[in-house]
């Protein structure tokens, strides 16, 4: 209730400001040089070049901009721009509203970004937005969670999910000498990348006829939720031999949990993203594994992305799928994080 | 002689016992053990800390809404102050200081804005929570920090006699704040405050200075909750306690806290954490499927507070006929 006021409010406030700044954002034409109409392209693409010196905003707008995940990116996208003083980048955090996402993109367009990097927290409810900027003329690079995949956009720059899930459940196996009782924690039911994540995890363990999976529960992503959870596995499953989390957080939490709990090491517990602490926890015998994807990389390559589309005369209209990068996975256990730098954890 | 017991005065254990009695049929060996209950109360001491505290606001029909944002700040202090003084246990004792005072300091300055400018509780709350977030989002550089200094994790995880430390916590938080309420002319001030500013305040009470002290109150167990919620899961950011305002609300008002003011006990608030508590333990150990697990944790919940409402209407309705009775 008190969150639907706030949404209210809150949407309120952002009307005011939009009506506050409605005015069309002033298109700009390079003199001489082609414009993306002539080009076959829409009329509406702003052609500027941003190693060029001409002034270039970006928006980041993440779905939560405390997580590691989002820190992650949003220093790989300073770190690709940051030698560019012409380029300025804006983050935004939704607080974890798909609506809030929503009204925040409108307020980009509004104030004529020139390309909008998005972690697409609700695919359906973002798709809009993002062809109404695209058709605007901005490029929209999406990162991780991708809107409906009928809404073509410039980029999208992602982690594996399924193949992540795979991978982790084959080393995981092996670590349990392919026998025993796993539970999944999970995130919160219905995302595109994590419900990937746990299919793929759940496809291969049922390759393995001596492992069985014997419960998944949700706990939000949240650490302190994970322990909870956990708590009541190592209560119902005393034979407990595996837990695999969908992110690294549930799997810390469970980590301390199981450590709470004197079994410390005794249970084999994987996450999946590869955050700082659970490169830690890892060293430290916590846990067991995880997926690592370089965060700062992610970022980083989507700034490229989105630098490469400002300076171009191509947008989405040349496109008939939105083309994808992904970052390379790396199976992560105590015999290799070692080989994982400082520099590189994030 | 069964007519004359006075049945809504134990509707809520009824309740919770129909629940552990439900539970140890259908998941005996993983539920009835002492390291489940350990668990539960566990799982519920910071919401029990919290709203230990918060009760106090409630009753003086007030509400805090920047619990959740309160709780991380105090957090982030905790484990940022640890860290600047090098991770040593006279910083986990400076900063855990630090963080008390920034609590009760939140929780006054809540206070006298309300009282002063008379501006409604809920609004001022909703804009400190803004703040609250926003200070911790600058301390940590909107990062996740991390901290193992074992004197700091030490206040979520070390174990007397099977319970964890921040379920003595919230026993003796609770019993302190049950003490204060029914046994102290202060508590009394609270309720009248809460039932009745204006008749309280032409008897002489100090309305504004009741309630600023309230909201120092839960400023302070606010902290006590943030505090022993980084030391839980090792680390403090900007999201610590999210959800929690919520949650703690929510205990309150299952356990029969009036919103209005001038209604309700700690026991009940405490009752209301404890049922939510082991609700998800329950859900849990059941291998109720999270899609399903919202539907029937807002039945059960439905079904609770109406049988607790049924005892507590019986007894007034009683009442009134005691009354009838002798006025006739």
């Amino acid at each position: 209730m008190i969150r639907k006021c706030m949404t209210i409010a809150l949407s309120a406030v952002m009307a005011m400001s939009l009506a506050a700044c409605g005015g069309q954002p002033t298109t700009r034409e390079d003199n001489g040089a082609p414009v993306a109409a002539s080009s076959g392209g829409s009329s509406n693409k702003k052609r500027v070049d941003p190693y060029a010196g001409d002034p270039v905003k970006i928006a980041y707008i993440a779905h939560d901009i405390g997580t590691p995940n989002n820190q992650g990116w949003k220093e790989g996208i300073e770190r690709e721009c940051g030698s560019w003083s012409n380029i300025k980048i804006d983050s935004y955090g939704a607080e974890e509203s798909a609506e809030t996402q929503v009204q925040i993109m409108t307020d980009c367009i509004n104030q004529g970004y020139n390309a909008i990097i998005l972690q697409c927290s609700d695919g359906t409810a973002l798709a809009p937005s993002v062809k109404q900027a695209e058709e605007a003329g901005i490029p929209v690079i999406t990162v991780n969670l991708d809107c409906a995949s009928s809404t073509v956009h410039s980029a999208l720059v992602m982690a594996v999910d399924y193949d992540a899930g795979r991978m982790a459940a084959d080393k995981m196996a092996e670590q349990m000498g392919e026998s025993g009782e796993i539970a999944i924690i999970q995130g919160v039911p219905g995302l595109e990348r994590t419900d990937n994540l746990e299919k793929g995890f759940r496809d291969t363990i049922a390759k393995y006829s001596n492992i069985k999976i014997v419960d998944a529960q949700s706990a939000s992503f949240q650490k302190d939720t994970a322990m909870t959870v956990m708590n009541s596995f190592l209560q119902s499953y005393p034979d407990l031999k595996g837990v695999f989390a969908i992110n690294d957080a549930m799997a810390e939490g469970a980590a301390l949990a199981a450590q709470s709990a004197n079994k410390k090491g005794q249970i084999c517990i994987w996450g999946a993203d590869g955050e700082k602490d659970a490169l830690a926890m890892i060293e430290s015998g916590d846990m067991a594994g995880t997926i690592y994807t370089n965060s700062w990389d992610e970022g980083s390559t989507a700034a490229k992305i989105a630098l490469l589309m400002i300076g171009s005369e191509y947008d989405y209209t040349c496109l008939s799928s939105t083309p994808k990068v992904i970052m390379e996975p790396i199976v992560v256990t105590k015999e290799n994080v070692g080989t994982i730098s400082q520099e590189d954890r994030w | 002689m069964m007519k004359n017991i006075n049945w809504s005065k134990y509707s809520k254990p009824i309740i919770l016992a129909v629940f552990i009695i439900v539970l140890s049929i259908l998941r005996p060996k993983a539920f009835l053990s002492l390291d489940n209950f350990s668990n539960v109360l566990w799982s519920v001491a910071v919401i029990g800390i919290m709203v230990s505290g918060s009760i106090f606001v409630y009753l003086v029909g007030g509400i805090d809404l920047s619990i959740a944002t309160l709780c991380a700040f105090s957090a982030v202090v905790v484990v940022s102050i640890t860290h600047l003084l090098g991770d040593t246990t006279a910083g986990v004792i400076v900063g855990v200081i630090a963080a008390l005072i920034v609590g009760m300091i939140a929780g006054a300055v809540h206070g006298v804005v309300i009282t002063t400018f008379k501006i409604p509780a809920f609004l001022v709350t909703f804009a400190t929570q803004s703040i609250f977030l926003g200070l911790a989002m600058i301390f940590t550089n909107n990062k996740i920090i991390s901290c193992t200094v074992p004197a700091f994790t030490a206040i979520g995880a070390f174990k007397i006699l099977g319970f964890p430390l921040p379920v003595y916590f919230m026993a003796i938080i609770a019993v302190i704040s049950w003490y204060v309420l029914s046994k102290t002319v202060y508590g009394r001030y609270v309720y009248a405050v809460g039932g009745n500013p204006e008749a309280s305040e032409i008897s002489g009470i100090n309305v504004k200075l009741v309630t600023i002290v309230c909201y120092m109150i839960s400023g302070l167990t606010t902290a006590i909750g943030g505090i022993v919620l980084a030391s839980m899961t090792q680390q403090a950011s900007s999201s610590t306690g999210a959800g929690y305002t919520n949650d703690v609300i929510t205990a309150a008002v299952i356990g029969g806290v009036s919103l209005l003011g001038g209604e309700g006990t700690v026991s009940g608030a405490i009752f209301g954490a404890v049922l939510m508590g082991l609700l998800n333990n329950g859900l849990n150990l059941m291998s109720v499927p999270s899609t399903h697990a919202g539907l029937v944790k807002g039945l059960v919940i439905v079904v609770a507070v109406a049988f607790d409402a049924l005892q507590h209407a019986d007894q007034s309705r009683k009442k009134v006929k005691k009354v009838k009775k002798a006025a006739a």
